[in-house]
C-alpha cells in the first residue's frame, strides 16, 4: 500500500516535470530551428561553396584553389592591414570615449540620464545609410564642403578627406568613432549603476580622490562589460562594411578596402561566390583566433 | 528522464534532417557541377519543355527587370504591356524595377541565385559576366530572323559575344563633353568648327586654360568610384583607346596610349584646370549649370534638354531649379584626340539580354524573345532613342522616329552627326573570361590607383607600371599591348 502510494506521488511528480519540460523543450525547439536555418545551414553552405567554383546551373569542385587564390591576392592582405588598422584605432577610442560619457552621465538625475542616452543612441536608429549621406556632405572636398569650410576660418587649405590616402582611413575613423558608440555609453552606465555604493563609502572615508575611485573601483569592476564590449566591438568591426562602400568604395587606392567590403565585391560585384566565401572563413578563422586571444589576456579572472 | 531523452531525441532527428534536406540540396548542385552544365540544364529544358507543350493555351509569365532607362521608363512600360497583352493574353509580365545604382548587383545577385529575370536591361560590356556563369541565353534559336534583321547589324555586333547573340539592343548613346558655349568661347574655342570637325588635345588644354578662373575649372569630369571607369572610357578615346582590347584582342591598358592618357590626367590635375578631388556623377552636372566649370564630362546630347528645362524652372522662380544656375547654351562636344591618335568618340549599347533561372523552358523563352523584340522595336525603342537625343538601331525605331520632333539646337546635331561616325565598334571575339578579367583589371587596379593618380599621390608612370604589372600576371605579357596601339 504504502509502495502503491510512494509510485502514484513519484509518477504525479514526473507527469508535472514532464509538461514543464515540454515547454522548455518547445521553447529550445524555436531558437533551434531558428538557428539550424538562418545561421548553421548558411556557414555550412558557405564552407561548401567556399570549395566550388559557384555557378547557378552547376557548380564545381575544385578543392582548395579559391583559398589558395584568396591568399596568395595582394589585395586580401592589404584589406585585412585595413581592416587591423581600423580596429585596433577605433575599438579602443570607442571604448574610452563610450566610458568617459557614461561617467559624466551618470551622476545625473535619472530622467536628465535618459534625456543624454536618448541623443547618444540616436544615431543608431538612423538608417547606415542617410548617415552616410550626411557625412559625405560634411567630407565634400570642395571648398563649399562644411569641414573644409571650418578649415578655412583657421586659414587652413581645404582638404581633400575622402580621396587622398593620407586622410580616407582618418575620415572613416572619424564618422565611426563620431556616429557609433550610443550602445556603448548606455552598457556602461548600466554596468556603473551595479557598482555598490559601499565601495565609493569605504573609498572615500579612505580619502581617496575621484580619479583613484575610477582606476581602483570602476574600471576592475567594469572589466567584464569592457571585455564583452571589446570582443563584440572587434567581431563588429571586422565586419565592417557599410562606411567603406558608401564614403569611399574602397579608394584612393584601395587604402579603405576592408575585408568585408572586399568579400562583398567578390560575391556580388564579380559574381565570385567560391572565392568570396573562402575569403569569409578566412575572416571567420581570424575573428576566432584574436576572440580566443582576448579572453586569454582579459577574461581569465573575469566571473559571470 | 525517459521523456526528456524521446524528446531530446526528436529534436536532435529534426536537426540532423535539416541539414541532411540542406546537404543534399548542395550536394545535387555539386553533381550537376561535375558533368557537363550546358548538357544538363538543355534536359531540364526539354523535359519542362514537353510538359508544357501538352497544353497548347498555357499560360506564361515573364519577369522583366528595368533600371529607369528613361525617366518615365518603368511608368511607359506599363502601358506597352498592356498593349502586349492584347496580341498575347496568356503572357503575364511581371515588372522588377530597380535604380540605376543597384541595378547591376541586384542583376547579378539573382542570377548567381538562379533566380534572374528572364529579361534584363545591360550594357553591352556586362555580358561576358553572365556569359561567364552559364546564365546568359542564345536568343537567335528563339527569334524569328526575319525579326532579326530588323536591328542594324553593327548593333547586333555589340550583344554578341564569341559569335553567339544573347541580347537585342535599345538604343546606342555616345558619350563625350558638354560645355558652356560662351564661357568655351571666351576661352578662345572654335565651338562650331570643334562641333562638326573634332580638336586636338593642345588645342582643347589651351581652352581649359584660358577657362579656368578663381572661382571656376575649366574642366570637371564625374569620377568618383565606379565613374572613374567613365574617364578611362569615354576620355581613353582621347589616346586612341577605343575598347579595352585591341583589334587583335590584347589588352589596351598596358598601351604606350595608356601612358599618354594618364599623364594628360597629370597635367590637368596638377595645374588646377581640373579637380584633384572626386566629383560625383550628379555635381559635375551642377557645376556647369551654375558656372563653376566651363566644360564636363561625361556629357551626352539629351543634357541640352535637361539644362534648358532647368534654365525654365530657374525663371519660373520654381524651387526644384539647382540653386545658383545661370543662363547657358549648352553644346555637345568630341572628346579631343592627341598626336598619333585617330578622332573617335565613345559609344556604347545597352540592351536587354535573355537569362536562364530555374523556370526556363523552350517554349517559355520563344515568349520571353517576343516580348523582348517587342520592347527594343518600333514605338517602344524609338521612344527611349527620342528621350536620349539619338537616333534608333532598328529599322522600326527609326521609322517611328520619323514624327518626332527633337527640341535641339543645329549645332549639336551635327555634332552628334559627327560623333556617330567617330564611333568605333569593340573587335568581336572577346571572349567571356577576357571580358571578366578586364572588369576584375578595371575595379581592382585601373580605377584605384586613379584615384590616388587624381588626388597627386603617385605618378602618371606608376600607375601605368602597376597597370602593366597586375595585367600581365591575369593576362599573360603576350595577351598585352604593347608600344602605341592605332
Amino acid at each position: 500500500m504504502k509502495k502503491q502510494e510512494i509510485h502514484n506521488k513519484n509518477l504525479s511528480k514526473t507527469r508535472y516535470h514532464m509538461a514543464d519540460n515540454i515547454s522548455g523543450w518547445g521553447f529550445i525547439g524555436v531558437a533551434v530551428a531558428v538557428f539550424v536555418i538562418f545561421t548553421l545551414y548558411p556557414v555550412i553552405s558557405a564552407v561548401i561553396t567556399s570549395f566550388q567554383e559557384y555557378k547557378p546551373f552547376g557548380s564545381e569542385f575544385v578543392g582548395f584553389e579559391n583559398y589558395i587564390t584568396a591568399l596568395g591576392n595582394d589585395l586580401f592582405w592589404k584589406s585585412i592591414k585595413n581592416t587591423l588598422v581600423y580596429t585596433v584605432v577605433v575599438i579602443p577610442l570607442s571604448l574610452i570615449l563610450s566610458f568617459s560619457i557614461a561617467i559624466m552621465i551618470v551622476p545625473f538625475t535619472k530622467n536628465v540620464q535618459s534625456v543624454f542616452k536618448g541623443i547618444y543612441y540616436l544615431p543608431g536608429i538612423a538608417s547606415g545609410v542617410a548617415i552616410s549621406v550626411v557625412w559625405l556632405w560634411l567630407y565634400d572636398a570642395s571648398p563649399n564642403g562644411i569641414f573644409n569650410r571650418v578649415l578655412a576660418l583657421f586659414g587652413t587649405t581645404s582638404q581633400n578627406w575622402l580621396s587622398s590616402s593620407k586622410t580616407a582611413m582618418l575620415s572613416l575613423i572619424i564618422m565611426a568613432l563620431l556616429s557609433s558608440h550610443g550602445a556603448n555609453i548606455i552598457i556602461y552606465i548600466a554596468a556603473l549603476h551595479g557598482i555598490d555604493n559601499t565601495y565609493y563609502e569605504a573609498a572615500e572615508m579612505d580619502g581617496a580622490k575621484f580619479f583613484q575611485k575610477i582606476r581602483y573601483i570602476v574600471l576592475p569592476m567594469c572589466r567584464p562589460t569592457t571585455l564583452f564590449l571589446l570582443v563584440t566591438g572587434v567581431i563588429g568591426s571586422f565586419q565592417v562594411f557599410m562606411n567603406a562602400y558608401m564614403m569611399t568604395g574602397g579608394g584612393p587606392d584601395n587604402n579603405t578596402t576592408m575585408i568585408g567590403l572586399l568579400i562583398f565585391n567578390n560575391a556580388f560585384t564579380y559574381g565570385k561566390y567560391g572565392l568570396a566565401c573562402a575569403q569569409a572563413i578566412l575572416l571567420a578563422i581570424v575573428i576566432t583566433a584574436l576572440t580566443t586571444l582576448q579572453f586569454k589576456l582579459m577574461g581569465e579572472d573575469i566571473e559571470y | 528522464m525517459k521523456v526528456k531523452k524521446v524528446l531530446a531525441s526528436v529534436l536532435s532527428v529534426a536537426m540532423i534532417s535539416s541539414l541532411v534536406a540542406c546537404g543534399n540540396a548542395a550536394t545535387e548542385t555539386q553533381t550537376a557541377g561535375s558533368s557537363d552544365t550546358q548538357q544538363a540544364v538543355t534536359k531540364t529544358e526539354e523535359a519542362k519543355t514537353e510538359e508544357t507543350a501538352a497544353s497548347s493555351d498555357v499560360t506564361d509569365t515573364i519577369t522583366i527587370m528595368v533600371p529607369p532607362i528613361t525617366g518615365d521608363y518603368v511608368d511607359l512600360l506599363g502601358g506597352w504591356i498592356s498593349e502586349f497583352n492584347k496580341e498575347y493574353p496568356n503572357i503575364t509580365i511581371d515588372v522588377i524595377s530597380t535604380s540605376w545604382d543597384d541595378h547591376t548587383e541586384k542583376l547579378t545577385t539573382m542570377a548567381l541565385a538562379g533566380e534572374a529575370p528572364d529579361i534584363a536591361e545591360v550594357s553591352y560590356a556586362a555580358i561576358g559576366s553572365y556569359v561567364e556563369n552559364g546564365t546568359a541565353i542564345d536568343i537567335s534559336k528563339y527569334i524569328d530572323p526575319e525579326r532579326l534583321s530588323d536591328y542594324d547589324q553593327n548593333a547586333l555586333d555589340y550583344m554578341t559575344l564569341e559569335g553567339t547573340l544573347y541580347g537585342l539592343p535599345l538604343y546606342i548613346t555616345i558619350q563625350a563633353l558638354g560645355g558652356n558655349r560662351e564661357m568655351l568661347e571666351a576661352a578662345g574655342a572654335d565651338v562650331t568648327k570643334i562641333q562638326t570637325s573634332g580638336w586636338t588635345y593642345d588645342q582643347f588644354l589651351d581652352v581649359i586654360k584660358n577657362g579656368t578662373t578663381s572661382d571656376r575649372f575649366g574642366f570637371v569630369f564625374a569620377n568618383a568610384g565606379a565613374t572613374t571607369q567613365d574617364f578611362i572610357n569615354i576620355f581613353g578615346v582621347a589616346a586612341g583607346i577605343t575598347s579595352s582590347f585591341t583589334q587583335d584582342l590584347k589588352y589596351s591598358y598596358t598601351s604606350d596610349n595608356m601612358l599618354s592618357l594618364l599623364e594628360a590626367v597629370e597635367t590637368m590635375t596638377s595645374s588646377g584646370y581640373m579637380p584633384n578631388y572626386a566629383v560625383e556623377a550628379g555635381q559635375r552636372l551642377v557645376m556647369l549649370q551654375t558656372g563653376q566649370t566651363m566644360l564636363t564630362g561625361k556629357a551626352m546630347p539629351l543634357f541640352e534638354n535637361n539644362i534648358k528645362r532647368n534654365i525654365e524652372k530657374m525663371q519660373a522662380k520654381d524651387p526644384e531649379a539647382v540653386e545658383g544656375t545661370i543662363e547657358m547654351e549648352y553644346v555637345f562636344l568630341p572628346v579631343p584626340t592627341m598626336d598619333n591618335a585617330t578622332a573617335s568618340v565613345f559609344g556604347t549599347v545597352d540592351g536587354m539580354i535573355a537569362l536562364r533561372n530555374n523556370n526556363t523552358t523552350d517554349e517559355h523563352l520563344q515568349n520571353v524573345l517576343k516580348f523582348m523584340d517587342f520592347l527594343c522595336s518600333g514605338e517602344r525603342a524609338a521612344t527611349v532613342d527620342n528621350a536620349v537625343y539619338l537616333t534608333g538601331v532598328c529599322e522600326s525605331a527609326r521609322k517611328a522616329q520619323e514624327s518626332f520632333e527633337l527640341d535641339q539646337s543645329d549645332e549639336n546635331a551635327a555634332a552628334v552627326a559627327y560623333a556617330i561616325s567617330k564611333v568605333v565598334a569593340p573587335p568581336t571575339g572577346i571572349s567571356a573570361e577576357q571580358s571578366a578579367n578586364a572588369k576584375t583589371m578595371m575595379d581592382e587596379t585601373i580605377v584605384p590607383k586613379f584615384q590616388a593618380l587624381l588626388a597627386g599621390e603617385t605618378t602618371a608612370k606608376d600607375v601605368y607600371d602597376a597597370i602593366c604589372t597586375e595585367a600581365y600576371k591575369l593576362f599573360g605579357e603576350e595577351n598585352c599591348a604593347s608600344g602605341w596601339i592605332k
